[in-house]
């Protein structure tokens, strides 16, 4: 395949208000590509892997940008940078959870560039499909990497369904763990959506990694307060350091009383086409202390019912170790 | 209007992909004029008063067959909701529920052929020469045995049909997971374009067919069919309006019962 230096053509819109974009999403409705960061975008369009006819570019519309104290919670513009995100103070001080997954988002340039509804609306990373193949994901009839020469060791334990590809997302793992809900908007009107129920499977859509339809903007994000100030627990196992896509993490918000754990969510990322919940863990340390010993009885769980494919069973132990150390606390 | 999907890959080959769905809403549209258009001649044609229900009653239908029919249309629908519906916008976790409701569907075809093949009259539905007089209609025209020639079209158009989404259906089983087999992997990229491009057709031709089926079982006059396929019995009067008692000569069905069982355990024959 061949990659080139320009971008093809492509018309370009360019709107300043939510309402105009909704309008332009809504009138080019399945032809028209949504601009953030561009940061898998442009890879995407120049390597002539997608087509689109026109491109709606949002980061003129101020309105999608910033971060706000709302009743109930904080409100984060889909457009704010990931830079903006790990600077800020309200998200530092309440949900350092979201701060820590968006500060090892890919490199320092990316984060700056890069935005919230970026990163959460990103495509999966599985290099056949971004490759251009006709794959399941692609609007085709297979999938290359559960085949049995596939190289498939970045993806699915969970929920593959056809296809095997994973959300790339840090900051979806972290907004899962947080039980954040996303404002959507479109020509006709706003609806928000739990985050649960955003990032969709391929049992249900198999081209789509979003419940977002051809005509709808993701406008923002909300942080409820249930979670705000919480014990919270990041970390992203990756081949590198920095600029890399994660092999397994994990997001873990745990709200604590008189030293026990009162309830819990558990998200890792990198093991499923969605935020992959740990019901079974969550449910097994409420009334326990954080410690070393929850941590080996909770680990056990993690991975129940994991399908790993021809090069990813590493994948497994690697979430029982991560869980493990989520529940070890703060050294 | 596109027949058949492609897409060109990386290397700039086309790929075949099935069928394209537009031909969907064509399927649609040219089933609702046929029908219109049937139920227009039909309304300005005068109707003759309809034999009547009551007096002795026949056996049309062995209760094992009906339960085969049932069991059949039931999988039939889900089949194609859970095709359809994820290609015209809803979507939902479809998979699981098409291949169960694909399992159960080639398992009554499997009984039917069987119960057919050796405990049934197959010529009953057999088109024979003799049977094509019906198309030219008017009142010379003998009165058909058990199955009129449209039924015996539908009945054939349809095997075929379901037998080709069943074969192909399976060849794309074996594709995915299930919790007895991992995806096998053992048909290429083109014949995969090839057998989701029957799968298709078949598909679509079956939805046409369905829609004149429900048709001509909700017509007034045709309505006797459908009464006879839930409880197994027509009226003495009704077969002497609609068959030849001499092509097709039912067993009564015993008095003060209201629904045809079968008389043994597989030789259900109601000739």
């Amino acid at each position: 395949m061949s990659a080139y230096d320009v971008m093809p053509d492509i018309e370009l819109y360019q709107p300043a208000t939510v309402e105009d974009a909704t309008e332009l999403a809504a009138r080019l409705k399945g032809k028209a590509w949504l601009l953030a960061g561009g940061q898998d975008t442009y890879g995407w369009l120049k390597d002539r892997a997608k087509t689109t006819e026109a491109m709606i570019d949002l980061k003129g519309i101020d309105a999608l940008k910033g971060i706000r104290e709302i009743p109930g919670g904080v409100e984060i513009g889909a457009l704010t940078t990931l830079t903006e995100i790990t600077r800020h103070p309200l998200i530092g001080e309440r949900y350092s959870l979201l701060r820590e997954a968006a500060a090892v988002v890919a490199s320092p340039q990316i984060r700056n560039m890069g935005t919230l509804g970026g990163n959460l609306c990103q495509d999966t990373r599985c290099w056949y499909y971004r490759r251009g193949l006709s794959c399941y994901r692609a609007g085709g009839n297979i999938c290359y990497a559960d085949s049995p020469a596939g190289m498939n060791r970045e993806h699915a334990l969970f929920g593959a369904s056809r296809c095997v590809a994973v959300s790339p997302s840090d900051t979806a793992t972290a907004l899962s763990a947080l039980e954040a809900t996303m404002i959507v908007t479109s020509r006709r009107g706003s609806r928000e959506v739990p985050v649960d129920d955003f990032f969709v499977g391929p049992d249900v859509d198999i081209v789509n990694m979003t419940a977002l339809a051809d005509d709808e903007v993701l406008a923002s994000v909300r942080l409820p307060d249930h979670w705000a100030n919480a014990d919270f627990h990041f970390e992203k196992v990756a081949d590198r350091n920095v600029w890399d896509f994660a092999l397994v993490s994990i997001a873990a918000a745990l709200r604590m009383r008189d030293g026990r754990i009162e309830s819990a969510r558990f998200v890792c990322g990198g093991v499923a086409c969605v935020p992959y919940r740990l019901p079974a863990v969550e449910q097994a340390v409420v009334g326990k202390p954080r410690s070393e010993s929850t941590g080996e009885q909770a680990a056990r769980l993690a991975s129940r019912g994991a399908e790993p494919l021809n090069h990813n069973q590493f994948k497994a132990p690697l979430m029982e170790n991560l869980v493990r150390r989520a529940l070890r606390g703060k050294a | 209007m596109e027949i058949v999907r492609y897409r060109e890959d990386v290397w700039g080959r086309e790929v075949l992909l099935g069928v394209s769905w537009d031909l969907l809403w064509l399927v649609i549209a040219a089933s609702f004029i046929l029908i219109m258009v049937h139920a227009a001649v039909m309304l300005a044609r005068k109707s003759g008063p309809r034999p009547s229900p009551d007096g002795e009653r026949l056996s049309r239908h062995a209760a094992l067959d009906r339960w085969f029919h049932w069991i059949t249309a039931a999988s039939f629908f889900v089949l194609l909701a859970t095709g359809v519906l994820p290609i015209v916008g809803v979507k939902f976790p479809w998979l699981t529920i098409h291949w169960v409701a694909g399992i159960v569907l080639t398992a009554a075809i499997v009984f039917h052929i069987v119960r057919s093949l050796f405990w049934k009259d197959l010529a009953s539905v057999w088109i024979k020469p003799s049977d094509l007089a019906e198309l030219t209609g008017g009142s010379a025209v003998p009165l058909p045995g058990k199955y009129s020639l449209a039924q015996k079209g539908m009945h054939m158009a349809m095997a075929v049909l379901v037998l080709i989404a069943v074969g192909t259906g399976i060849a794309l089983l074996a594709q995915i997971d299930t919790p007895w087999w991992a995806r096998s992997n053992f048909l290429s990229e083109a014949a995969l374009g090839w057998m989701f491009l029957l799968h298709g057709l078949s598909t679509l031709a079956l939805i046409g067919f369905a829609a004149l089926h429900l048709y001509f079982t909700a017509r007034p006059e045709k309505q006797f069919y459908l009464r006879s396929m839930v409880t197994g019995w027509v009226s003495r009067s009704e077969l002497a309006a609609h068959h030849d008692p001499a092509r097709w000569t039912p067993d009564a069905v015993a008095s003060g019962d209201t629904t045809v069982e079968a008389p043994s355990a597989l030789g259900a024959d109601a000739r």
